[in-house]
């Protein structure tokens, strides 16, 4: 059911000569969740935009379940979450989610919609147009629109930035045991360290661009996984290794600017 | 660049084989006719050049210095911002044709009525942007200002007037073009001299290549006055100017008690500048004269039934051309969006031709289609399809890249993009260039009309001021201005339900 992720040398420069990822070789396993995290600008959000074929590589490639990410969006199986929204500002939360299981091919069942818009705690909003909404609440409908088409690969781009504290550690319990259930694998392009290593089963720590990798840290924290978890020592162990590698890879690139 | 050289260079040679092919039928001249008759006349060309770019640029300078301080005012009395946008808009919507003799009995003989209308055609365009750019500035940067303890002068100056200036340089911009046609079509009203006097002349010969030659400068001359600002303005901004396709919507549509008063202030205004400008009543009618024309008057069932014959007539050519115009526009946006090839190719020389006042061309129109129903409805279309054009192009791009990016996660086609994401998003622009439409096919219709057909409304203007029926010429200009206010209006109520959909940030 699930899909892994290959990168072969998996490379973008842009034409201006801006390298935005170096070669990159990887593998992302199937129903596993990934964080990638590094400085911002690094490149990460390429990486994601690679993957789901919205880029063309400038060398190398991105596989998915071995085929080229075409095959994949094509079937519907594919789904992106962005830090900005990207509502379609006349149709309302349920029209929007609406919209992607037209495109998808996916039957429409009313029930499931309103069981989304109840998960990502919009409920009461689903005939609400964006621009009624708050920041957060915006985000919020983003997820449930890109959960709802029970997607193989889910690539989310930093997409809590804008959620409350409460809501987001809500999500943070309710999103991975929906992935687990449908066995989803997931990208998480993300700025927190907590996030990166309560949500996911592996942490990737970039450098500054061109991207390269400096660690990759396994996160062997039994799920389903509790509230304040980062208070554990195993996971606060965890945290302290991802920002030690996030700060070598920041004086990676500066060795001799200090003066 | 060379390609676009080789494509000027097979235009011509098309044009030239055109011409030379088609020497007997008496309707276009080849660019060689042309280079020689100007060759010839160069003299004369040259005089009547000077006087209408003369007229012109005194005309500009008038418009947009009155358009700067309508706006200053209106900024600086929050509360006078509706009246001014609503008289403006009416002078805006007065057909500049029959104007033009209206303003001939004003002024006398000179160039009084030329360089009016010149400054009539421009402060409009001006003015709607002026008035959005001082207020376009992001509530965050007012706060900045006044944290620091300074009030609405320091922000004027510091904040707003610099963010206005984009939007000032789009207006200044169109306005180049218009003025030259607001002069040239004061010159069709009874001039001496002047660019507008010899195409009457040329038309009136049946002069073909003379018709040729001076629709060809003229249109040259425009679009040179667009570049020229344009790149003014290029070299004094940093920021690139920003498209401005059309007026925004009024932020509040004025109520029935903003209507009301703005009509009663234009009947004082109306009255009033006669009475002040000490003129014989002979000529110069004021409101109650021109109801007493179309309801009291012993003429007065002539009057009327004058009038609502021609403006049927003229609803006949200009609702087909203002659809077909508005259709063809918003069609070929898509056209272009959907095989992006194309675009290379259109989109300079829409842009080009968008800032080309189409009535310079009016007599080629009516020399290839003749003086009937095809023409002028041709006419209208075209006046109407460029800037429909240019603003749907805009409003499909507008179209939020991240969007597109979510509807390509699901592999949706570009025709799937189009429809779902790109031609909502072009609504807005689409439904405010359809709105500044109005008042310029009713324009464009009244001068094919008072120039060629002898047909509809702006024949009966001609010949009401030639006749010197002047409650006649005063009613038609009166009734015409009030339908196109009442058509601006309605698409304006159409626009203002769309955008409560498609972009209700618009109306905030």
């Amino acid at each position: 059911m699930s899909v892994p992720v290959t990168l072969h040398a998996l490379a973008k420069t842009y034409p201006g000569g801006v390298e935005a990822v170096r070669p990159l070789d990887m593998e992302f396993a199937a129903g596993r969740t990934t964080a990638l995290v590094g400085p911002s600008g690094c490149g990460k959000s390429t990486v994601l935009r690679l993957i789901a074929g919205l880029e063309v590589p400038s060398g190398g490639s991105a596989a998915i379940d071995g085929a080229p990410p075409s095959e994949t969006t094509r079937r519907g199986d594919l789904a992106l979450a962005f830090q900005d929204p990207s509502l379609l500002p006349w149709r309302t939360v349920r029209q929007n989610i609406e919209l992607v299981l037209g495109l998808a091919g996916r039957p429409l069942r009313r029930r499931e919609i309103d069981d989304l818009i109840r998960l990502v705690g919009l409920e009461g909003f689903g005939d609400t147009r964006p621009a009624a909404l708050s920041g957060g609440m915006r985000q919020r409908a983003a997820i449930a629109r890109a959960l709802a088409t029970a997607p193989r690969l889910l690539l989310l781009d930093e997409p809590f930035g804008a959620v409350d504290a409460l809501t987001r550690q809500q999500l943070a319990q309710d999103l991975p045991a929906l992935w687990e259930a449908r066995n989803t694998t997931t990208l998480l392009v993300t700025h927190s360290v907590a996030e990166a290593v309560t949500l996911s089963d592996r942490v990737i720590v970039f450098s500054p661009r061109p991207a390269h990798v400096v660690a990759d840290i396994a996160i062997d924290l039994p799920r389903p996984r509790a509230p304040g978890l980062e208070r554990n020592p195993v996971c606060a162990a965890l945290m302290d290794e991802v920002v030690a590698a996030l700060s070598s890879g920041m004086a990676e690139t500066r060795p001799r600017a200090a003066q | 660049m060379t390609r676009s050289a080789l494509g000027i260079l097979l235009a011509l040679a098309l044009w030239e084989a055109a011409g030379r092919g088609l020497a007997e039928a008496y309707v276009l001249a080849p660019p060689s006719a042309i280079a020689l008759w100007l060759w010839q006349n160069a003299g004369l060309m040259a005089r009547a050049l000077g006087e209408t770019l003369w007229n012109a640029a005194l005309g500009y300078v008038i418009g947009n210095g009155a358009a700067v301080a309508l706006a200053g005012l209106a900024l600086a009395w929050a509360r006078s911002e509706a009246m001014i946008r609503g008289l403006a808009l009416l002078v805006f919507c007065l057909p500049l044709v029959a104007t033009g003799p209206i303003l001939r009995v004003v002024f006398g003989p000179g160039d009084g009525p030329q360089v009016a209308l010149a400054a009539l055609a421009v402060y409009y365009t001006t003015l709607i942007p002026l008035l959005v750019g001082l207020r376009a500035v992001p509530e965050a940067w007012l706060d900045l200002v006044r944290s620091y303890g300074r009030g609405p002068l320091q922000a004027l100056i510091r904040v707003r007037a610099r963010a206005a200036l984009p939007y000032l340089v789009a207006g200044l911009q169109i306005a180049a073009p218009a003025a030259f046609l607001g002069a040239m079509v004061g010159e069709f009203t009874g001039a001496e001299r002047g660019m507008g006097v010899l195409t009457l002349r040329a038309m009136r010969a049946m002069d073909v290549e003379m018709t040729w030659a001076l629709a060809t400068v003229a249109t040259a001359i425009a679009m040179l006055g667009y570049l020229a600002v344009g790149a003014l303005a290029a070299r004094a901004l940093s920021e690139a100017p920003s498209v401005m396709l059309a007026a925004p919507p009024a932020r509040r549509g004025g109520g029935p008690w903003t209507v009301l008063l703005v009509a009663a202030a234009a009947m004082l205004i109306w009255a009033g500048g006669l009475r002040l400008l000490g003129l014989s009543s002979f000529f110069a009618k004021g409101p109650l004269d021109v109801a007493q024309a179309l309801t009291t008057s012993s003429d007065a069932a002539a009057n009327r039934a004058a009038l609502g014959e021609a403006l049927l007539e003229t609803a006949v050519f200009l609702l087909p051309g203002y659809a077909a115009g508005l259709a063809a526009g918003a069609g070929l946006a898509m056209l272009i969006v959907l095989v992006p090839a194309a675009s290379g190719a259109v989109i300079p020389v829409a842009v080009a031709l968008r800032s080309v006042p189409i009535i310079t061309t009016a007599p080629l129109v009516v020399l290839l289609l003749g003086r009937g129903a095809l023409g002028t409805v041709t006419l209208v279309a075209i006046m109407v399809f460029f800037p429909t054009l240019i603003a749907c192009l805009h409003g499909l791009r507008q179209a939020p890249g991240r969007i597109l990016d979510v509807m390509e996660s699901y592999a949706a086609g570009p025709l799937q993009q189009l429809i779902r994401v790109r031609i909502p998003a072009m609504l807005p622009a689409f439904f405010a260039a359809a709105r500044m439409n109005v008042p310029a096919s009713v324009l464009a219709v009244t001068v094919v009309e008072w120039l060629a057909t002898g047909q509809g409304i702006g024949s009966v203007m001609a010949l009401s001021a030639s006749l010197s029926d002047y409650d006649l010429l005063w009613s038609a200009v009166a009734v015409t201005a009030l339908l196109s206010v009442l058509g601006y209006g309605a698409v304006g109520l159409l626009e203002r339900r769309v955008l409560r959909v498609y972009a209700p940030e618009q109306l905030a």
